[in-house]
């Protein structure tokens, strides 16, 4: 850096500005200048706006770790929003209704999880149906089963009792962990999971031999295949991860609801698919990373919190988050014209 | 892309076809609710059909566990109930069903007026009097409608804030769904009950009646005003939603306020100390079996019966909350 003339670094600046991370870090910053412009009397200026928008963020964040695994294979995962209510059902039974202690729900959970992924990714990978139909199948099905375990209703603190009334309980540990915040009320826990997961699927992703091998699937099937790649076995994991993620969210999401809600996650498989494609992932395998989705989920979260602290009619966010998504998506595009 | 074999094919409609069956199946769920007569010496047995538009919400599942409690208590009585799953085609082939199984009385909350009008009309003149609980149908092809009216909820809940807050305040008003007629009642009832106070709306924000959104609309709020003195939220969840968020940003002194009161979730929140207060938007299960009841044994019912809503606040709920009018 400091031999370098100011031409290199402005070549430099280029080369950067033309890479996906580039462009995700740019469509990020213009969208943090926004957030200054219209910055709702000074709120955007708080800590607690940045910690609230990371917060709300976390959930959808967690569920593009596992959907930038998915896509990376060329495949897709619908079921995620639905997987995550089942969980958010299933933890909310065990932690509040039965009583069970964390280090035993939050196993359970993710067993759920990583079985749900477990069915799709055997459908898709080994019975070869589309990843589209085998996770919308996917979709319905873990709803279905989240009303069917909570019959119906939310599964909160209100405990009914044989004479019909209702007894109050605690809201459990696990959840008072997971929905607190630490570094002095700065930093919401939902906020580290999500970090942890996103490390974590970083390194499987790109300093692991499966991680390379999703990147050859997405590439051409055929190809790894024939070279050797365990396809069968590297993409059924990748929907495992999914599921397994899926359901990290769905505990995070139940302890900050304080229940477990049957209908949440509705349209969150949506959400955690833009993210992936605004950092700049290809929707048709081979390309991206789990930094880029990291930039998507920053972009459309700050999107979200800057809407909401100018409080903009519901009419209008929604059509400026589709222009967005869309702008955001043509200017990852170009360079491969 | 990478091309599938043929016999893939297969599999795909397969499943496409195992997808319509999920989506479709298993909708006839029929409970018994009271045992038919089975005693010579009871009165005459009748048969109920409940048509429900849709179970995914915990309101409609109270309606329907509402009307099956009070229908337990006459045991002459046995309803079977139908969920439509919010399709509308799909609640009207269950009137049909009711219609040409003969049931002597049906009760019908439906998804929507218009397509549900003309069948409704059949079963009346097929000689079966219906019951419209909740959403009403066009023309007066029914026997009776009973409803409650969310305008007066909302006036009722915004009369009782200016009182508790001595007239004067900053208000946050957490919004349902803006596009659906019960959110907008809400709102312009609320208006009119606050109306001629000191009261502020600071901030205003559509939650979609959902519980995460309402949490992050009342963030967005706290970052922006010091001085809030209370969230009015135009259901329980969302009233719940707004005080997490106040509470992990450990602010206090704010009053939080909800509406429909059902016994696992607004009244539970009022008890716990969450909720200051909600207002009940009574579900009309239990006035429709009672309703039913007048209708069988040959009485004249009103047309319309507009239910009124109850408080439940930390004083009264104890005591399972108060009447308004």
């Amino acid at each position: 850096m400091n031999e370098s003339s100011p031409i290199q670094t402005r070549n430099r600046f280029v080369q950067f500005g033309s890479s996906p991370a580039g462009r995700a870090f740019l469509a990020l910053l213009l969208m943090l200048l926004v957030g200054t412009l219209f910055n709702a009397d000074g709120a955007f200026f708080k800590i607690g706006t940045h910690r609230d928008a990371l917060r709300q963020a976390s959930v959808y964040g967690i569920l593009a770790c596992g959907s930038t695994l998915v896509i990376i294979t060329a495949g897709i995962d619908l079921a995620v929003g639905s997987v995550l209510a089942l969980v958010a059902v299933c933890c909310s039974m065990m932690a509040i209704h039965w009583g069970w202690s964390g280090w035993l729900v939050v196993p359970v959970c993710l067993l759920v999880g990583c079985a749900s992924g477990g069915l799709a990714g055997v459908v898709t990978a080994r019975l070869r149906v589309q990843p589209f139909i085998a996770t919308l199948a996917l979709m319905v099905l873990a709803r279905g089963a989240a009303k069917y375990a909570s019959g119906g209703m939310k599964v909160s603190t209100a405990v009914k009792n044989a004479s019909g009334g209702y007894d109050y309980v605690d809201v459990p540990a696990l959840f008072r962990l997971v929905d607190t915040r630490i570094l002095g009320g700065n930093l919401s826990v939902v906020t580290v999971i999500f970090l942890i997961c996103l490390a974590l699927a970083w390194l499987a992703l790109s300093k692991h031999s499966w991680g390379r091998h999703l990147y050859a699937i997405g590439g051409n099937e055929e190809a790894a295949r024939l070279s050797g790649v365990p396809v069968v076995w590297a993409k059924t994991l990748a929907y495992v991860a999914s599921g397994m993620l899926s359901a990290v969210a769905g505990i995070c999401q139940a302890a900050q609801e304080q229940q477990g809600d049957p209908e949440a996650g509705v349209g969150y498989e949506l959400m955690a698919i833009a993210m992936v494609v605004i950092g700049g992932t290809s929707l048709m395998g081979g390309r991206g990373g789990m930094g880029l989705t990291l930039l998507g989920v920053l972009t459309i979260g700050y999107l979200d919190k800057i809407l909401s602290i100018n409080a903009v009619p519901e009419a209008g966010r929604l059509m400026l988050t589709g222009i967005i998504i869309v702008t955001a998506v043509l200017t990852q595009q170009r360079k491969r014209t | 892309m990478n091309s599938q074999p043929k016999p893939n094919c297969l599999l795909a409609w397969m499943s496409l076809v195992l997808t319509a069956l999920l989506w479709g199946g298993c909708s006839d769920s029929s409970k018994t609710a009271g045992d038919a007569a089975k005693s010579d010496a009871a009165p005459r047995a009748y048969t109920i059909g409940m048509s429900q538009c849709n179970l995914g919400e915990p309101w409609r599942v109270q309606m329907n566990e509402d009307i099956k409690n009070a229908a337990a208590k006459h045991s002459n009585l046995k309803v079977i109930f139908k969920d439509a799953q919010n399709d509308t085609l799909k609640q009207r082939a269950h009137v049909e069903e009711f219609v040409s199984s003969k049931v002597d009385l049906l009760i019908i909350s439906p998804k929507e007026a218009q397509p549900l009008t003309e069948p409704v009309a059949r079963a009346m003149e097929a000689g079966i009097p219906v019951i419209v609980l909740d959403r009403r149908l066009l023309g007066d092809k029914y026997t009776c409608f009973i409803g409650a009216d969310n305008k007066k909820i909302g006036k009722a809940a915004g009369e009782w804030i200016v009182k508790t807050l001595g007239g004067q305040g900053n208000i946050v008003e957490l919004m349902g769904l803006q596009t659906s007629t019960p959110g907008q009642d809400r709102h312009s009832g609320f208006l009119e009950g606050i109306a001629g106070s000191n009261l502020k709306i600071i901030f205003s924000a559509d939650m979609k009646w959902l519980e995460p959104d309402a949490r992050k609309e009342m963030e967005s709020a706290l970052s922006r005003f010091d001085k809030i003195d209370l969230v009015y939220a135009h259901n329980d969840p969302g009233a719940h939603g707004a005080y997490l968020a106040a509470k992990a940003a450990g602010r206090t002194g704010i009053k939080f306020v909800g509406i429909d009161a059902l016994p696992q979730e607004g009244v539970a929140y009022v008890s716990q100390g969450i909720l200051d207060a909600t207002f009940q938007y009574p579900t009309g299960g239990a006035e429709a079996i009672e309703t039913a009841l007048k209708v069988l044994h040959g009485e004249t019912v009103p047309k319309e019966i507009v239910l009124g809503t109850r408080l439940f606040d930390k004083a009264n709920v104890a005591q399972g909350g108060q009447e308004l009018n």
